[in-house]
């Protein structure tokens, strides 16, 4: 526990230290693994799939603000789309259009937590996203979450059935195919029930950590982990039952158990106290009286490498026992 | 001092700027900005609408009710656009309330901070 304590407080100091480059540095790779995720499942543009133009995007996003890199992320996306087909580059346009209205208004600072949405599912871990948001967020983050959520099943839907949607490049304006390929585009990504299942489920999770989180009880963090797990797993079920969606539940189960145990590193790094050492203090000002419960952090200070002499003790030492002897 | 500087940097700036309005200016003026992304939000669900029934749309368009059809579109829209409003008035009530109170502790640390430094002048000169 020491040793882990030790290496928290040294992260600490290092990023104060060089936080100037590690926030750049921190959205180059979100940015930089997002347009690979984006590359391997909807790249359909082959001059946005060129590791140079990554680089170049992902570079440049690093000194914008988050909001810009969403915004960026999906421009990418729908030109991505508009290679693929005409129908699907308007529908992707439009949803990602109300998404950002509906996004923006209310939690204009969560951009990041769009982007790593879709990275974490692309690598298995999805329920890191509603769990760790329900930790460091508030409950309107459900709508950060379930817009990254959507954008990848979006992406998902369209990989998977990107024979079927593509307008063959002959460039013909085809009306009826057009309005068939609209109807089949809108169909698949709004009827998909897997993907109401999880912003269900997500949204419910968010919102049971972040109420059982700030309870006025010993351990609530844990506690809000441990119930958010449970609260996540029953809500996937019920959800995918009622809406008859197929869930893997045992891939579900390994992921939860994976991603709870990150949120566990998470926890230990934003909220880590002692308890045992609690106090209740009263006071008051002009206006208010005050009754507070002060928990004290977990935290112990990284040992300096430096040389100590004990030469001047034990020659004072040596002068006591002398005078004792006198 | 350190967390005081850090506040100023960075949630201060949206706290001081929200606190400078009225409740009511400050939420009605959010309303309205809500209402406007909502009608650009409606407005392309119903373009998506439109486009995924234009098969119907030109088949039937001279059978169909014009004037019925705009009305459940409208009713629609007033109900979408009532929850979104209730959604974000009790949501910029909250952030309104909450940049009072952290502009308020704000300031009462910067008035202990001013008498800390009135102490240590009359300190100095005595």
């Amino acid at each position: 526990m020491e040793s882990l304590l030790i290496v928290k407080q040294q992260l600490t100091r290092f990023y104060t230290r060089f936080e100037a480059y590690i926030v750049p540095a921190l959205k180059f790779f979100a940015m930089f693994f997002a347009l690979l995720f984006i590359g391997s499942s909807v790249g359909f543009m082959s001059k946005l799939k060129n590791p140079a133009i990554v680089l170049i995007i992902s570079l440049l996003c690093s000194f914008l603000p988050t909001n810009v890199i969403v915004l960026m992320a999906g421009l990418v996306i729908v030109a991505h789309m508009y290679a693929l087909s005409l129908e699907c580059a308007v529908v992707v346009l439009f949803i990602f259009i109300i998404m950002y209205a509906l996004y923006f208004r209310f939690t204009p600072g969560d951009a990041i937590v769009v982007i790593l949405t879709p990275v974490t599912f692309a690598m298995h871990i999805p329920y890191v996203m509603p769990l760790a948001m329900g930790f460091v967020g508030n409950p309107i983050s459900c709508i950060s979450v379930g817009c990254g959520t959507a954008v990848y099943y979006i992406l998902h839907y369209i990989s998977e059935h990107q024979d079927a949607l593509s307008d063959g490049g002959t460039g013909e304006l085809d009306i009826e195919g057009m309005m068939g390929g609209f109807k089949s585009v809108i169909d698949g990504i709004l009827k998909n029930d897997v993907m109401i299942v999880m912003i269900v489920t997500f949204a419910a999770t968010i919102i049971a950590v972040y109420l059982i989180r700030r309870l006025k009880i010993n351990h609530s963090w844990h506690i809000a982990l441990g119930a958010g797990v449970i609260v996540c797993f029953v809500v996937l079920l019920i959800s995918s039952v009622v809406l008859d969606a197929e869930v893997g539940i045992g891939g579900a189960i390994l992921s939860l158990f994976i991603s709870s145990l990150i949120v566990l590193v998470l926890q230990f790094f934003i909220f880590n106290v002692d308890y045992s050492r609690a106090e209740y203090v009263q006071f008051e000002d002009d206006e208010y009286y005050y009754y507070v419960k002060a928990v004290p952090k977990i935290t112990l200070d990284a040992p300096d490498v430096r040389v100590r002499s004990n030469n001047v003790r034990r020659a004072q030492e040596d002068y006591d026992d002398d005078e004792d002897d006198f | 001092m350190t967390r005081m500087a850090a506040y100023e940097e960075h949630q201060g700036k949206k706290d001081i700027s929200i606190s400078a309005y009225f409740r009511g200016d400050y939420i009605s003026f959010q309303l309205l900005k809500s209402a406007i992304y909502a009608t650009v939000g409606f407005a392309l669900a119903v373009a998506m609408y439109v486009l995924y029934n234009m098969e119907t749309f030109l088949e039937d368009f001279y059978k169909m009710d014009i004037v019925e059809f705009f009305k459940d579109i409208l009713s629609k829209y007033c109900l979408v656009m009532a929850i979104y409003l209730v959604i974000s008035y009790f949501v910029y009530s909250y952030r309104y309330h909450r940049a009072k109170k952290h502009v308020k502790q704000y300031n009462q640390l910067l008035r202990a901070l001013l008498q800390m430094i009135n102490i240590d002048r009359k300190g100095r000169k005595y």
